[in-house]
């Protein structure tokens, strides 16, 4: 892993290229359009190759701008992934909460990042339709904003998890995957986690706050341009290591590409 | 050879690779086919050839006169429109083309010798026709000049509705065929022929043709007034009809444009018998009316041609299908809500009906593509303009010929084109390009979606479809045409962008505007009326009119090796990745290999499968034709990963393949040329249609029942197959822990058939079989006998060679021990029953082997025993050829099998096995090292095993080089030596004779054990060195009362010592037998020190010599009690 990243002092603005991915259907494009234009939309179309979009986050120290690239989900769309989380920043990985299927996609992408795209990619797990679950609507009132928050973002993170945690699955309810199992998985990997709803707005700025957050400011770029490949390169600060678990990463890189 | 090549034609698929450049195996030129290039041009289905061909001229009628004209032929000497050019003939079509084809006409029916002419496959944009045999009702040779040859055809145009039209005059071509007069007379005797055929397919005609709308528009009802509800009801030109075709039709002068090709169908004829004449060309450039879009679209594009040829393979294939369920169908199911959702109709059930009924029954007719996202925008936006089944078939022509591997799994069309894409820009625009690169900006993120979904999300609807209009007219170099027209129009703004969202927003912006004034600010009002997408149009088209098809085909071409390398490192990264937690006890080197291997064997099975299945078919001659108008075609590569859905799953044939290339004991013993006669049955009828040089090359895979048996155990359906997760998860509990237990357990889990911890006697035999079997070709230096026993057996041991034939020896008499061994400690079954099992009427020999095994011995067969000797050791010499032998018995033994006694009433558990296996050093290192190490993966790369099978065996000819090595021991042995081993080999053999013979009889000794043949056959059929392993098994029986003397055995050489492993081990057997069973890890410590025991190794080498032979069930346990009393 390079320690080439340009020391760049912290400038209020910068930009980072977030992508999404996850199994189709699971509302990665709805989860963008709710943080982009707080709007939700029951038949989206389908996301061919992928979109871009941008937003911006204003955290207390800088203002970061989401290069959002929200991509196709079905599985042939595959193979065009690496095309676009090239360079990527950060991910999201979206699974359903009603659909266990989606959360095995989900560690696969997860896997496939940790091993291909930048090393310390900051990657968020998502559960997202929270609110086709009974634990659904006690968040609902989630502010809708874009907004900072505490500098702790990681504890915040952390907190959420617990507190859905104790929700587990009631009679009735359509949630098949429960909240221990992907922050379980998320906590092993070294994800942020979040369950989510897109539709009625629940927990959606606090992923992207929390990956504003936890986007190590050694890497950010001030804008766009100046951007080579190899810039990208996370400069690493012992204080994000235990979330990007970049030692691991490497060393997984490397045994890849033997065997390609 | 015509009717072979063509049927090989015929073989070939819409998706010609050549045309195509999908890497094809059996074509090695770059060339597209001549029938390939054919049918590209004139939009014919895949069952088309070029039958004949001739220069023709075309005179048609004038257009204004035509209406008037009742008899056409009188026009020819008047002024008409003449048009050279060639006229062809396949099997149900004629067509006329004035554009020089992409062929010569020496070129072969396979090949076309070079790209010539301007088509290069491109669509029928040329003037002239393309008739379906069946539309012409007559064809009259016209009195004509000595050299002229004159034909007139008569088309069922507008004949075909039950309504006649006003000013009807049928339509009449008149064709001048320039050639031989033979010539001529050849192409018309064809032209007779193919018309007798085509009148067949007169009603399917009718039932297309009488759905058009054009047949509509030209009747009679719509020419009288235009409203719709008089006289029939209009066919149904998409939803269009019920829910407004998208854009302002007044603004763009749908009516207008409907007069002008009403007028044109009316001088040129309509759908299946429409004339192309250069207004045609210009009408579709300037945007098809509503409600011709279908059909036109239908027409330029082909599908009307499938449609004819099978007018009910929509209904019929959902009917098919009715309720059955597929992944395809739930992925679409997904979509249907969100396919063009802004357009009302797919807000309706009707519309969103339409979608999925169509997207569905292709999902059947295609398996291989199924669903891919981007179809339901497309097959949307045609369900606007067109039925359900026209659409369904025009979306079988996008995937299959204009849109290759677009919508694939792999979706490797999609990526090769954006290739293509990119480079075409950096070389028509490198100054944008180099900005692009300098900012690092990925162009294909933004022209992806162009492609695939045919700019229907990119551009708004109306212009969509006015660029798909000409697309279905010129084919896929439309798609590139456009894409660089609208970079180079937005070129400046495009050199200031700096990262991909601005790239985007600039061109959704210049998007969103196409409607708007290109020259907004210009004096000149016509000027000012030319909106962006007219320029985009103009662009595309004048400037970019050097990007023709085979400029496509060419950087396709390019591209294609590294695109699909791409795309395979992705696929194998990510299957690896996802092989699951069992996966992850081997190597990513290992994973990689296995990978590799699994699908380079699948990929090789295919071809030699396909190879056999055509030379079946060629040699059937029959020529069926496809069922599916547009299944998967025949002769497509299917090796690469890359190209799409590849088969998953090998067969139990194709697993041994890869255990052939996996291990070397999955090597046939049988050198290739020579398997044809001696492999068994079954097995040879499949190799024996392979043509394929690769295929011969290849080293043969064996065929053992525990091969069979590994294969049952991985898959997790054995019908199925073994995908490669099977592989993998069979692999990596074998290798994946360096724990003998686990390699034991996995080993007896293989022969517990029932499941229920046992494995009875059968079971026991097969293990020993498989045993030998496993071992037959060495043990590649992961056995060794210990020290003490290599200088027993031979002296001056030093060299690996005689290591490794030491064990090698060792082994036959460890397994010969183990199979005793099982026996002896094995539970019965039925405790209660066990005499009346032994009494019953079975031959001796289960008599003798179940009472052994309870311990229940001491019989009186010492008599036997030297009869035993008597009969067999002149069997043993008068069978010269061992291996040969052999391989006539297995066939033999293998079908006597069934005859065995099924209620056996003996089994062993799983910690007998252990304690069996740990009861004997090599055997232990069997399961230890060797088992696991002998499926190679990366760490020994395979080209070892590869040469090592090859030559029959590598470490067999290290025996004879070892026996040439050693004149001296083997002389010094004298006696013994000779009556051990020697004394049976034929002269000529040598050791390696020696060898082969042990291991064949090995292996076969456990099969006749039970087997049970009557002795005189057996006599016959044995041959003598297969009774040492049984002898040894005696002498393991008696090692105390027998361990005296004999040190001569030393001097037997490394051959006579094949038993001492067993031997050392015998120690530890007893201990186990005193102690419990359980009790095994005190063993190793006691083999070790009671190893040095020289006398077991004489005295059995002892009576190898005495008794060189046999293999006869009783007098293996007569000889054993022998020794034992």
């Amino acid at each position: 892993m390079s320690e080439s990243a340009s020391a760049n002092a912290p400038k209020p603005s910068s930009s980072v290229k977030l992508v999404l991915l996850g199994e189709a259907a699971v509302g990665k494009s709805s989860l963008v359009l709710r943080f982009v234009n707080n709007d939700f939309q029951e038949n989206k179309e389908p996301t061919i190759g992928a979109a871009f979009l941008t937003q911006k986050c204003t955290l207390p120290t800088r203002t970061i701008k989401f290069e959002i690239w929200d991509t196709a989900g079905q599985e042939r769309f595959a193979s065009l992934a690496p095309m676009y989380y090239r360079n990527a920043q950060a991910a999201l990985v979206v699974y359903d909460v009603t659909k266990p299927s989606s959360l095995t996609k989900a560690k696969h992408w997860v896997a496939e990042l940790q091993r291909q795209a930048s090393p310390g990619i900051v990657i968020a797990l998502v559960g997202n339709k929270l609110d086709l679950t009974n634990d659904g609507g006690d968040d609902a009132g989630a502010s809708p904003a874009p907004q900072a928050e505490s500098e702790s973002g990681q504890e915040g993170n952390e907190g959420a998890a617990e507190d859905a945690e104790e929700q587990l699955p009631a009679s009735g309810d359509a949630r098949k995957v429960s909240t221990r199992e992907a922050s379980t998985y998320a906590e092993e990997e070294g994800l942020l986690f979040f369950e989510t709803s897109a539709k009625i707005g629940t927990n959606v700025v606090e992923v992207f706050t929390a990956i504003a957050n936890a986007i190590p400011e050694s890497s950010l770029k001030t804008g766009r341009g100046a951007g080579g490949a190899g810039q990208t390169a996370l400069g690493s600060r012992p204080g994000e290591d235990s979330r990007v678990n970049l030692g691991d990463r490497n060393a997984a890189t490397a045994k890849e590409g033997c065997a390609c | 050879m015509m009717s072979l090549s063509s049927f090989v034609q015929k073989a070939s698929s819409l998706i010609d690779p050549a045309n195509f450049n999908i890497p094809s195996l059996s074509s090695n030129d770059n060339n597209p086919s001549k029938a390939s290039l054919f049918r590209q041009q004139f939009r014919l289905p895949d069952s088309q050839n070029p039958l004949q061909e001739i220069t023709a001229e075309l005179i048609l009628p004038l257009p204004n006169s035509s209406s008037d004209s009742a008899d056409g032929s009188r026009r020819v000497d008047r002024a008409g429109n003449r048009y050279t050019g060639r006229l062809h003939l396949s099997e149900r079509f004629i067509c006329f083309s004035t554009q020089p084809t992409s062929f010569i006409p020496s070129s072969t029916l396979s090949a076309s010798t070079s790209w010539t002419g301007q088509t290069h496959g491109t669509g029928p944009s040329g003037n002239g026709f393309t008739l379906p045999l069946s539309s012409i009702r007559r064809v009259e040779r016209l009195h004509s000049a000595r050299d002229v040859f004159s034909l007139a055809l008569t088309t069922w145009n507008g004949l075909l509705n039950k309504q006649q039209e006003p000013n009807f005059a049928p339509q009449r071509l008149i064709l001048q065929l320039v050639g031989s007069r033979q010539a001529c007379e050849r192409f018309c005797d064809c032209l007779k022929k193919g018309l007798r055929e085509g009148m067949k397919e007169v009603d399917n005609l009718r039932n297309v043709v009488t759905d058009c709308y054009s047949e509509y528009l030209l009747s009679g009802t719509k020419a009288k007034d235009a409203t719709d509800g008089e006289g029939r009801q209009p066919p149904d030109a998409g939803l269009g009809m019920l829910f407004r075709y998208p854009g302002d039709a007044r603004k763009l002068r749908d009516r207008s444009k409907m007069r002008l090709w009403g007028e044109y169908f009316r001088e040129n004829g309509r759908n299946s018998t429409l004339v192309r004449q250069p207004t045609f060309h210009k009408l579709i450039r300037v945007g098809l009316p509503n409600r011709l879009r279908g059909e036109i679209w239908e027409l330029t594009s082909g599908s009307m041609f499938l449609r004819i040829r099978s007018p009910k393979l929509y209904v019929e294939t959902l009917a098919k299908f009715d309720g059955q369920e597929s992944l395809a169908i739930d992925e679409i199911e997904k979509d249907l809500n969100r396919s063009l959702p802004e357009y009302p109709g797919f807000q309706s059930e009707e519309g969103i009906g339409r979608l999925r009924r169509v997207l569905t029954a292709y999902s059947w007719t295609n398996a291989e593509v199924g669903y891919c996202q981007a179809m339901n925008i497309v097959v949307a936006a045609l369900l606007i303009y067109m039925s359900e089944a026209q659409a369904f078939f025009l979306l079988s022509v996008l995937c299959d010929r204009l849109l290759p591997g677009y919508y694939s799994t792999t979706m490797y069309g999609t990526l090769l084109d954006q290739k293509v894409f990119e480079s075409l820009v950096e070389k028509t625009m490198p100054v944008l390009w180099e900005h692009l690169a300098k900012f690092d900006v990925q162009l294909s993120v933004v022209s992806l979606p162009w492609f695939l979904s045919l700019y229907i999300n990119s551009m708004p609807l109306v212009f969509a479809f006015r660029v798909l209009d000409v697309f279905f007219l010129e084919g896929p170099k439309v798609l590139f045409q456009v894409g660089l027209a609208i970079l180079r129009i937005n070129g400046e703004e495009l050199l200031d962008i700096q990262d991909d969202g601005s790239f985007i927003s600039v061109l959704k912006s210049y998007f969103s505007r196409l409607d708007e004034s290109a020259h907004p600010r210009s004096e000149n009002p016509k000027l000012r009326a030319i909106t962006r997408f007219q320029e985009l149009m103009v662009v595309a088209f004048k400037e970019f009119s050097g990007i023709t098809h085979s400029t496509i085909t060419e950087q396709r071409e390019k591209h294609k090796d590294a695109v699909l390398d791409n795309i395979e490192s992705f696929a194998k990264r990510t299957s690896i990745r996802n092989l699951g937690p069992e996966s992850k006890r081997l190597s990513v080197d290992d994973l990689g290999t296995i990978y590799d291997r699994f699908y380079e064997t699948l990929y090789q099975w295919e071809q030699h499968q396909k190879l056999a299945e055509e030379e079946r078919k060629r040699q059937e001659k029959k020529k069926s034709e496809r069922q599916s108008v547009l299944g998967p075609p025949v002769d497509r590569q299917v090796g690469r990963v890359g190209l799409g859905p590849s088969p998953t799953h090998m067969d139990y044939d194709a697993f041994r393949e890869f255990l052939a290339a996996t291990s070397k004991w999955a090597v046939s013993d049988t050198p290739a040329p020579a398997r044809k006669d001696s492999s068994p049955s079954g097995y040879s009828s499949l190799r024996g249609n392979g043509k394929s040089l690769l295929w011969a090359n290849r080293r043969q895979p064996a065929d053992h029942e525990f091969m069979q048996r590994l294969y049952r155990k991985w898959a997790t359906d054995p019908e199925e197959g073994l995908s490669l997760q099977n592989v993998v998860n069979g692999l990596a509990r074998l290798k994946g822990s360096p724990d003998i237990m686990n390699n034991i357990n996995y080993f007896f889990t293989l022969y517990d058939d029932s499941g229920n911890g046992e494995v009875d006697r059968e079971g026991i035999l097969k293990m020993s079989e498989a045993l030998l079997f496993l071992s037959r070709r060495g043990f590649e230096g992961t056995i060794t006998a210990t020290q003490s026993l290599e200088d027993l057996s031979s002296p001056r041991g030093s060299e690996a060679d005689q290591n490794r034939l030491a064990t090698d020896e060792k082994f036959l008499g460890s397994v010969s021990a183990f199979i005793r061994r099982c026996f002896e400690y094995a539970d019965p079954s039925h405790p209660d029953n066990q005499k009346a099992v032994f009494s019953d009427t079975t031959t001796e020999v289960t008599e003798k082997l179940d009472s052994f095994a309870i311990g229940d011995d001491e019989e009186d067969l010492i008599d036997v025993n030297d009869n035993d000797q008597q009969k067999t050791s002149p069997a043993a010499v008068s069978s010269p050829k061992p291996t040969e032998s052999s391989e006539q018995n297995r066939p033999r033994s293998e079908s006597a099998n069934p005859a065995l006694d099924p209620n056996n009433p003996l089994h062993i558990t799983l910690p007998t096995l252990r304690m069996v296996v740990l009861a004997d050093e090599l055997l232990e290192q069997f399961f230890e090292s060797y088992f696991p190490q002998s499926f190679h993966l990366s760490d020994h790369p395979h080209p070892a095993s590869l040469a090592a099978s090859s030559s029959l065996s590598s470490n067999l000819t290290t025996f004879s080089n070892l026996g040439h090595a050693r004149p001296s021991a083997s002389a010094v042995a004298g006696a013994p030596v000779a009556g051990a081993s020697g004394g049976i080999v034929p002269p000529g053999k040598g050791l390696r004779g020696v060898l082969d013979n042990i291991v064949t009889d090995g292996i076969r000794m456990a099969a006749e054990v039970k087997k049970r043949m009557d002795e005189a056959q057996r006599e016959l059929e044995r041959n003598a060195l297969g009774g040492r392993d049984e002898e040894d098994d005696e002498d393991e029986d008696d090692d105390y009362p027998s361990r005296q003397g004999a040190s001569t055995a030393t001097m037997a050489g490394g051959i006579s010592s094949w038993g001492a492993g067993a031997y050392g081990a015998d120690p530890e057997r007893r201990s186990v037998r005193e102690a419990d069973r359980d009790l095994l890890e005190g063993a190793e410590a006691e083999v070790l020190s009671l190893r040095p025991t020289k006398e077991e190794a004489s005295s059995q080498s002892r009576h190898r010599a005495k008794s060189p032979a046999s293999v006869h069930d009783p007098e293996i346990v007569s000889k054993v009690v022998e020794f034992e009393s």
